[in-house]
This record gives C-alpha cells, structure tokens and sequence, in this order.
C-alpha cells in the first residue's frame, strides 16, 4: 500500500495508490493520517479519487482522524466515487464531513 | 438466468483481510448476472465485506490459518448469502438493530468502530445469525426485482 503526501496552497493534501480503503489497510492509513497530523498538518484534504469501494473500518479511520484534529484544523474530503459517497450518506457521515467534488474545491473553497 | 430453484455457489478464504477482497470480487461477479442495479451490487458487496472480516476480526480475532466460507444462493427473486466461521461467536446483543444516526455536536460519540452489523441490517431485506455446534453462519439475503 502507499500513500502520499504533498503541499498545496497551505493544505496537505493525502492521497493513496490503491481503489479499496478496507480493513486490510485501514490501520496502516490510520498512522499515516495521525503522524501527518502530529507532525503538524492542520490543513488536510485526503483525496479519495482513486477509491473504488469503502468499508466501514475505512470509514472509521475518517472518522477517528476527525476526532484528532478536535476542531482545531480543517479535514476535507475530496473526489468520492459513488460507492464511497453512498456509504457516507447510509451513514449520515456525509454530516460531519465536508466534502468536495474535486481536490481543487476542496483547496479553493 | 436462475430457475426458481436457483444456483448455488460455495466459496472459502483462509482468514486474512486481504482475502475479503477474492470474495469481494467473485460476489460483484455474481451479482452482474442479476437485474441487481450498480448502487445494489456496490451495497451487497459492501454487506458481504462487513461480514466476512467480521468473522475474520472477531470470530478468529485476525488469526491467520482459519477457514471463512461464502455460499451464494442466487434465485431469480432473491440473493442470499451465508458467511460461516467456526470461531467465537457474535454476542447477541452486538446483533440488535442500531441506529446510523449521528449527532453532530457531539464528538465524543462519533464512532470509529462498530458501524459494519448496522450497516448490513439497513441494506439487506433480511438477516439472520445462527449458531450450529461450532459453526456460526450470518444469512443475509437481498430482494431482486424484476
């Protein structure tokens, strides 16, 4: 698995190489996210656009990030295939995240 | 397509995480020989993923070594699929229905875990869990319209 991190316009923006955020990555993403956080990014996108499908340990590792940053940065969410926006919709964790339809908005807006 | 009588097929992984994604495939496979539309075969692969690493999560607790069985029963009316383990069980009150509903203004209870056995039971049309001497088997099946 590999992720990767790059700046933009002030936002780290965390993207992945792979088209399932599932249980069989969720942890090693999770400490990707944490030490991104912990090293300073209070600005993050993570761009989904390469994530075909989402379970629900992927969507806890959202989730989990969101309560790290406690209010006191901004985590957007960027580019969901559908299968991953209906997930956050069956979830109503389309409520607690801000999402955008492309990196570039999530920069902007 | 399926007669009434249906078609049936078994499939099984040694428990790893990194083998839900073989039955992840085969059960999409599946499902594009039904009139199952794309947002319904996206959740029933959804459902069967959640299932399956639970059995693998907490019925062997991530073990390597240890058989998961699929068996898909594909009718022209309805898609069921059964996940067996022969681990620990599910405890029943980890089965009972749950709301998805989040509270906005409250992060404490923003849950980082916990949302897989809901989210089957707001997709699928029926779920069942039975336990067997040692064998432990989730029944879900999943309504096709015509």
């Amino acid at each position: 698995m590999s992720f990767e991190a790059k700046n933009e316009a002030g936002y780290t923006v965390v993207s992945m190489d792979e088209t399932r955020l599932d249980a069989s990555i969720s942890e090693p993403f999770r400490i990707y996210l944490f030490d991104q956080i912990d090293s300073g990014s209070n600005q993050v996108v993570i761009d989904l656009g390469s994530v075909r499908f989402m379970d629900s340990s992927g969507l806890g590792v959202l989730v989990a990030t969101l309560k790290k940053m406690a209010g006191q940065g901004v985590l957007k969410l960027a580019a969901p295939q559908p299968a991953v926006l209906d997930l956050f919709n069956l979830t109503s964790m389309n409520k607690l995240f801000t999402i955008t339809p492309t990196v570039t908005e999530a920069i902007e807006g | 397509m399926t007669d009434d009588q249906g078609q049936a097929l078994r499939l099984e992984i040694d428990s790893e995480l990194t083998n839900t994604t073989l039955i992840a495939m085969a059960i999409r496979g599946l499902c594009a020989m039904t009139a199952l539309s794309p947002v319904e075969v996206n959740r029933v692969e959804l459902c069967v993923v959640e299932i399956v690493n639970n059995a693998i999560e907490h019925a062997y607790g991530c073990e390597k070594g240890h058989r998961v069985e699929v068996v898909v029963h594909l009718a022209r009316s309805a898609l069921t699929v059964t996940v067996n383990d022969w681990g620990q069980p599910v405890a029943r009150s980890k089965l009972e229905p749950v709301s998805l509903s989040v509270d906005q203004d409250d992060p404490a209870l923003w849950l980082s875990s916990g949302r897989g056995l809901p989210i089957v039971h707001s997709l699928m049309d029926s779920v069942l869990y039975q336990r067997d001497g040692d064998k432990n088997s989730f029944v879900m099946c999943k309504r096709i319209k015509a």
